[in-house]
């Protein structure tokens, strides 16, 4: 009967003494905020052009967090949508917009045409297009996220968005794998069967 | 235990893991001296060759002479471009590149004129140099590594930690070029001279000359020579070192020559060691000793597809067509011209392309030379890549990573540390092309690093913009509410006294000029006129302390419209009771004399006039009576009519105002005769002005007493103090007009724009014209406050409708600017009502 009751005691301080220690950490080590928002947030694109829905990447970032859609970042493209998926753990969705392959691409102002209206400076979420009042407009190319926003505003319709041009720095070495279809000439197989046989033997010695 | 030194001094080599052993195939091209091309005729230099950006120094149709440098610029990568060849510039545009990609690049074509001019070339003595002097000069040169990486020299000559041991890269491992070993053979007292200078900049223990054991007749021209430098003799060793490909790789030869070997991720100056190629060398005393810039380079011409490879001094910039044309080349079908040796080199897409500074062999295989493109089969897990990697990694893995492009995998394998030797295609037994797949991957993984750089950029942007948008928001509030307290501070000070003080000015005013009136009608009906505006005065002062008393605690919702309200109703009260008593004087003077003494007064004297004033003074008596049955029934009546131009504010504010305005321009039209067309500008240049007004009042309430209070001193001024201020106003209007340069191609579009949109607006301003003059007619009458003067000019706000069509250009840019102003206006007031 005496072991019931030091059984009983025992567990109780022990259960109390726990009790503490978790209240205590749960004050000590409270989290502010929710960590998964940074997370998901630094897999976003950051082009800030309110494609999903939500003002900003970072608001479509808490949106997840809270159990929205992840398909729906255009500019990120299916590779961001499974690296969301990766990280939420939800199944992959296929984007819920057309723009299935993202092509980057960098807003281009016809200078003849702008009028200086500041619209589009108004628009830009990135600060990325210089300019005032009555003075013509332009886009700094390195800033500029592609987000299309400062098109829709623009009176005179002279903001184009151009895909970024490939050149030697952000070649991919894809160019080279034009398929070529080699038309079969007996002769000239076994001709080079033949040298081919030849090289090797001349590597060995 | 030895040291390094003693260890190297004694000669002991070291092994770099991996490599292999291709046919080498050197006596091509090794058989024969160093010869020189008839030159080309054109050459194309690509701007720039090293660093990201320059600045062009010539123009199209420029004359250049040889040497002439081409380009400035500042970067830490930049090397400055010089032309090969006197000649002039016939074109700087994009031409396809010496690149795997053969991509279009900024290139300046220049034509040779065969005059040879060059320019003047300064030797100097090693002695008199300083090192940054010999640095500069070696910049200047446009030196860049020599042995196909292109890095600025000048900067590897610099280096920030100290320097133990200086390696001249004579190795030459790839087959088939041999431009370093013809190099060495014949220009060895040049590359020595170049040495020298190294050692003066570098200061290092040891320099260490590596060549490969297949490269003998190399290795004694360096040796005879070195004998002649005395000063050379203790600190430069010559060392043979067994053929092995890739041991020329910096880091390979590194390892093989210390035994060290490079960490990932850091250069060899970190550990005390340069490795200088001997191509370099021999360009630095060039430049440092000639004064020449790199302007040509020792190229090897191989392959089976040339009639007379060897090797073969070309100006860079000469096309490779040229060059191969020059040495008898044949092209076989489905030829490959390949820069670089076989191994790490690349087939050119086009061969019409300049040769550059890093370009050390131009290959033409034949199909017996180089295995055809056979079918990639399946990996079978050998392990032969992993046995030969120089760099240890494990090929297999990455290409398993690269294939299914998960190149954040293939990454954490160290695929940036592969150095896309080859040896791994080379061995492989399922004919994989994978450096092909590790060139994509590594280009993958730095644009994708790239991205995410510029996505950090962008959110730091934007959320700098966020803050920013916060700050003005923040500052806008403050000013506003700081504003806000400060007339509310003043109004509450003053509202009271001011209204009255007003009031009452105002009516003294009118009994001053009603006095006037009377005086010039007759004399006869001073007194009684001067009754008859003492009594209305005293009521004018009663209606206003009433509607202000009793207005202020019921009536308003708003605390902030207050005083601005009871300022107008005050106001209004006046205005009731300055007209009446004008039309009490003028119906005396109508009485007492006859109706055609009016016609006098007033030169647009006709039936209608006649008939409205008569109708007013019926009005009016009526009024008179209801107003001594009770002042708070007028009181109801005003407070209704200041609701509903609370409710209109945006509509018939400004209308009150307009009409008031034109009514004051067509007083001055009575009294001057100015011309039918001013008057009609200044009635549309005084409604925009309205309009502008009564925006900003809409704005704010509060605003409301400051706006009025200017309009009402105007309607105080006398007729002809108004007329120039129409004057100015017209002035300004067409002077504005005037300075817009029109046939400004800005001026046109902005016309365009303007014209759409003041086509649309022009019915909706016609329709809101057309209701609200109805409705000021309706408060009109109620109140029958008008005279016949102002009857007269409530037909006027027709005039604008007239204005706003284009029956002359004038006329028509004015209308757009109306149009421009309510488009404004109208743009807000939805903004207004999103928002809400």
């Amino acid at each position: 009967m005496s072991s019931i009751a030091i059984a009983v005691v025992v567990l109780t301080l022990l259960a109390l003494i726990f009790g503490l220690i978790l209240g205590y950490a749960s004050i000590k080590f409270k989290v502010e905020g929710n960590p998964i928002i940074d997370q998901v947030e630094a897999l976003l694109p950051q082009t800030q052009c309110g494609q999903c829905g939500y003002p900003g990447c970072r608001p479509y970032a808490e949106a997840i967090a809270n159990g929205d859609n992840i398909n729906k970042c255009p500019p990120g493209g299916t590779a961001t949508m499974e690296k969301l998926a990766g990280l939420m753990g939800v199944d992959p969705e296929p984007l819920n917009e057309v723009a299935q392959e993202a092509v980057k691409k960098v807003a281009y102002i016809r200078e003849d045409e702008c009028i200086g209206c500041t619209k589009c400076i108004q628009a830009c979420p990135v600060d990325a297009i210089l300019g005032a009042g009555k003075l013509m407009h332009t886009v700094i190319a390195k800033d500029c996220t592609g987000c299309d926003l400062c098109v829709e505003p623009c009176p005179v319709d002279c903001i184009d968005m151009i895909p970024v041009e490939q050149n030697l720095k952000n070649w991919d070495w894809k160019l080279a794998s034009i398929p070529v279809t080699v038309v079969e000439d007996r002769t000239v197989t076994i001709r080079m069967k033949q040298e081919d046989k030849a090289v090797k033997e001349d590597s060995q010695c | 235990m030895l040291t390094l030194l003693e260890q190297i001094d004694k000669g002991t080599l070291w092994h770099s893991p991996g490599g292999i052993h291709p046919p080498q195939l050197k006596s091509l091209s090794n058989q024969s001296a160093a010869k020189r091309l008839t030159p080309a005729g054109q050459y194309r230099v690509p701007l720039p060759q090293v660093g990201d950006c320059a600045r062009l120094s010539i123009k199209v149709g420029e004359q250049v002479k040889q040497g002439q440098q081409l380009t400035d610029g500042e970067g830490f990568m930049y090397l400055p471009v010089h032309s090969p060849v006197s000649g002039h510039v016939i074109d700087i545009s994009l031409q396809s590149s010496n690149h795997a990609s053969g991509l279009p690049t900024l290139t300046c074509i220049i034509e040779a004129d065969g005059l040879n001019q060059t320019i003047d070339y300064q030797e100097s003595a090693l002695v008199e140099l300083s090192n940054q002097q010999i640095l500069d000069k070696i910049k200047q040169a446009g030196i860049a590594g020599m042995g196909g990486a292109t890095f600025p020299s000048h900067i590897k000559l610099n280096p920030a930690s100290e320097i133990d041991l200086v390696i001249i890269n004579g190795v030459e491992c790839e087959p088939y070029i041999t431009s370093d070993d013809v190099l060495m053979r014949e220009n060895a007292l040049e590359i020595f001279k170049g040495i020298q200078i190294i050692n003066q900049l570098l200061t290092p223990q040891r320099i260490v000359v590596a060549i490969e054991d297949n490269k003998p007749e190399a290795t004694l021209a360096m040796q005879q020579c070195l004998a002649r430098f005395d000063d050379l003799t203790s600190i430069v060793k010559i060392t043979v070192i067994p053929t092995k490909y890739p041991s020329g790789g910096e880091k390979q030869l590194i390892q093989i020559i210390t035994g060290r070997e490079v960490p990932t991720g850091s250069i060899p100056a970190q550990q005390g060691v340069v490795v200088h190629n001997v191509g370099t060398a021999y360009a630095i005393q060039d430049a440092v000793l000639h004064g020449k810039p790199l302007i040509e380079r020792l190229v090897t011409l191989t392959g089976e597809q040339v009639t007379q490879p060897g090797n073969y001094w070309i100006a860079i910039g000469t096309s490779v067509e040229y060059a191969l044309q020059q040495v008898g080349f044949n092209a076989d079908r489905n030829q490959k011209v390949i820069i670089g040796g076989p191994m790490m080199g690349y087939a050119l897409p086009d061969y019409d392309v300049p040769v550059l500074k890093g370009t050390n062999c131009i290959l033409t295989p034949s199909a017996n030379e180089i295995a055809p493109d056979v079918e990639e089969k399946a990996c079978i897990r050998c392990g032969e890549c992993a046995v030969v990697c120089p760099a240890l990694l494990l090929p297999q893995q990455l290409f398993w990573h690269a294939k299914a492009e998960e190149y954040d995998k293939a990454a954490s394998f160290n695929l940036k540390d592969c150095i896309e030797c080859g040896c791994c295609s080379f061995v492989c037994p399922s004919d994989i092309p994978l450096v092909e797949y590790y060139r994509v991957a590594k280009s993958a993984l730095k644009n994708e690093a790239e991205e995410k750089q510029q996505a950090e950029q962008a959110k730091i942007r934007f959320e700098a913009r966020l803050k920013r948008l916060e700050d003005e928001k923040l500052a806008r509030e403050e000013k506003s509410r700081l504003a806000a307290e400060k007339r509310k501070a003043a109004a509450n000070a003053s509202s009271n006294k001011n209204t009255v003080a007003e009031a009452m000015a105002r009516v003294a005013a009118k009994k001053l000029a009603a006095e006037q009136e009377s005086k010039q009608d007759k004399p006869a009906t001073d007194k009684s006129a001067a009754v008859k505006a003492a009594i209305e005065r005293a009521k004018a002062k009663k209606l206003a302390n009433q509607s202000t008393i009793s207005n202020t605690p019921d009536e308003n919702a708003s605390t902030d419209n207050l005083p601005a309200v009871n300022d107008k109703k005050a106001q209004i009260a006046a205005a009731v009771a300055r007209a009446k008593a004008k039309k009490l004087a003028q119906n005396k003077a109508t009485l007492s004399e006859n109706d055609t003494a009016s016609a006098q007064n007033e030169p647009v004297d006709d039936k209608k006039a006649k008939i409205a004033a008569a109708v007013a003074r019926a009005k009016a008596k009526k009024l008179a009576q209801k107003q001594a049955e009770s002042a708070s029934d007028m009181d109801a009546a005003n407070s209704q009519v200041l609701s509903s131009e609370d409710q209109f504010s945006q509509e018939q504010a400004p209308q009150v105002q307009a009409q008031s305005e034109i009514g004051t321009g067509t007083d001055s039209d009575v009294s001057e005769p100015l011309d039918d067309k001013k008057a009609k500008i200044a009635a549309a240049v005084a409604r925009a002005k309205a309009k502008k007004l009564a925006q900003k009042q809409a704005e704010s309430a509060a605003d409301m007493d400051i706006q009025s209070s200017p309009v009402q001193s105007s309607q105080e001024q006398s007729s002809q103090g108004q007329a120039p201020q129409v004057h100015t106003e017209i002035g300004t209007g067409t002077e504005s007009d005037v300075s817009k340069p029109l046939d400004d191609k800005k001026a046109k579009i902005a016309a365009a724009v303007a014209r759409a949109k003041a086509k649309k607006l022009a019915q909706k301003a016609a329709e809101s014209e057309n209701k609200t003059d109805v409705e000021s007619d309706d408060r009109i009458n109620a109140d029958a406050l008008i005279s016949p003067a102002q009857t007269e000019t409530s037909a006027l706000p027709v005039t604008p409708s007239n204005v706003s069509e284009p029956v002359d250009d004038k006329k028509a840019r004015i209308a757009a600017a109306v149009a421009k102003a309510k488009a404004k206006k109208l743009a807000n007031k939805q903004k207004l009502s999103e928002k809400e």
